[in-house]
């Protein structure tokens, strides 16, 4: 992982099923190889399902962090070797 | 994942300070409508345990069907599938008591064997886009409005306008399609056994189906359960209890299956779950009220379920004790697991998608005389034909909504 770059942030509070995972996976896809992470800011508790499933088919794992008040905070982190496609 | 402390932190003491104060104001409502009526404090009770089952296992028809598409999974359609086997059986049995001889030619009275015709299948069309739009099914988005979901206000409000397109075009919809079409009850062509037994082995056939959809579409599920931290005692076991019903959200398959449960319950005390009736009977007193009241309904007096009841005037009804009873029963999940927020979408799109969708789900649940509850979840386990016609053309119209979405993400 390359810490010293500042990691991507997504933004898809408010957004209801499907779109938040809708939202991840094209930003996924849309990451240069050298974006080794996503960070995946969310209200939706039926995201917590859908982003992992999605984004380890894309190559990612997620670790989810309850960050309060309804919010959950994905680090999406790229497996190393996997492309991106 | 935060893990659960020994002592509890104060956003834990708060969420169960509020949810005490939600269920205090439930069984408040409770006391003072069994002095009133002992038929609407069981309804209200009913209401309660759907709306919170509902939110703690995030149930969402509307995902079930969606997602089979959009994902190629089916972690939701196999709660529904069990929750349909479970009430399947339990409405197979009081069935049975109530008709013993179906050779006679009398249905039950109660359960949702409704005409099955034109109307079921524009019906599940519309449907089942509406609620792929809207994000959410109409009991999924009764139980987010309690959760904060400003958008699934909208929703609501779009499913009584749809409903009351549907009530004033519903005599056309009976002299086309609804007064001739056939009201099929499998037992009476196959026994009570055999009716189960058929209605069983379909569903899991559709099981199978849906595993093989799962793994030809490549299927990856990573591993989300936490291990269970080690036991002091009672105390702390008690503690791991209140934390996996009143905090973690519940597995799917435990909230399938407590859901076919409750509705055999219901069933058994009275009539099978529904929900569009009343929300279509909201729809009616207010254009009543405004001048405009629909026609009456050919035909309506005598259907069971969700048909739209004509209004007598009264306000309050055993049904809206029964969704007022889901809403805070819902509300209660919520605010007890920390999961209550105003969420208000960015983009004002959002809100039409939403609205939209609730006009079409109102209008297909009109005609098909049922949601996915009523049309679906009760009709099924009813062992009707119309259950399954109706799940049929719900997919067809949930994968067209997935496309629909697909494109304007």
């Amino acid at each position: 992982m390359n810490e010293s770059k500042a990691a991507k942030t997504l933004d898809v509070r408010g957004e209801i099923c499907p779109y938040p995972m809708m939202l991840t996976v094209s930003a996924l896809k849309k990451l240069t190889p050298e974006d080794r992470v996503l960070e995946v800011v969310t209200d939706h508790a039926p995201a917590l399902d859908t982003i992992p499933t999605q984004a380890a088919r894309l190559g990612f794992t997620t670790d989810v962090q309850e960050s309060g008040g309804s919010e959950w905070r994905l680090v999406l982190t790229r497996i190393a070797g996997a492309g991106g496609s | 994942m935060a893990t659960f402390a020994a002592a509890a932190p104060p956003a834990v003491t708060r969420n169960a300070a509020q949810a005490l104060t939600a269920w205090a104001a439930a069984a408040a409502v409770f006391v003072w409508a069994h002095g009133t009526n002992p038929q609407l404090s069981m309804f209200w009770a009913f209401g309660l345990a759907f709306g919170f089952v509902l939110q703690r296992g995030r149930f969402c028809f509307a995902s079930a069907f969606r997602d089979l598409f959009l994902l190629g999974h089916g972690r939701n359609m196999k709660g529904v599938l069990l929750g349909l086997a479970v009430a399947s059986v339990g409405f197979g049995l009081t069935m049975s008591r109530q008709v013993p001889m179906t050779s006679l030619g009398f249905d039950p009275p109660t359960a949702n064997i409704l005409p099955l015709g034109a109307h079921t299948a524009v019906g599940g069309i519309l449907f089942g886009v509406g609620m792929v739009l809207a994000g959410g099914c109409v009991s999924g988005s009764l139980y987010r409005m309690a959760e904060g979901y400003v958008a699934s206000w909208a929703t609501m409000a779009g499913l009584m306008g749809g409903l009351l397109a549907a009530n004033f075009t519903w005599n056309w919809w009976w002299s086309a399609s609804m007064a001739d079409a056939p009201r099929i009850w499998l037992p009476r062509y196959l026994g009570h056994p055999g009716a189960l037994a058929l209605t069983l082995l379909a569903m899991g056939a559709t099981y199978v189906v849906v595993l093989w959809w799962e793994h030809r579409s490549g299927m990856v599920l990573p591993a989300t359960r936490e291990p269970a931290p080690p036991s002091a005692g009672v105390a702390d076991d008690l503690r791991a209890l209140g934390r996996t019903v009143f905090v973690r959200g519940w597995p799917i398959l435990i909230a399938g299956a407590a859901l076919g449960g409750l509705n055999v319950l219901l069933f058994s005390a009275q009539e099978p779950w529904g929900f569009t009736g009343e929300v279509g009977r909201w729809g009616v007193m207010l254009s009543t009220a405004l001048g405009f009241a629909p026609p009456p309904m050919e035909g309506a007096a005598e259907l069971p379920g969700c048909v739209m009841v004509p209004t007598d005037g009264a306000l309050a009804n055993h049904m809206t004790f029964q969704v007022g009873g889901m809403f805070l029963g819902s509300f209660a999940g919520a605010v007890g697991a920390g999961e209550f927020k105003l969420r208000i979408p960015k983009q004002p799109v959002r809100y039409l998608q939403s609205l939209g969708g609730g006009v079409l789900m109102g209008y297909g649940a009109g005609i098909a005389m049922g949601c996915t509850i009523g049309a679906f979840f009760s009709s099924i386990p009813s062992l009707a034909l119309n259950g399954w016609a109706f799940a049929i053309f719900l997919g067809l119209g949930a994968w067209i909504g997935t496309k629909i979405i697909s494109r304007n993400a």
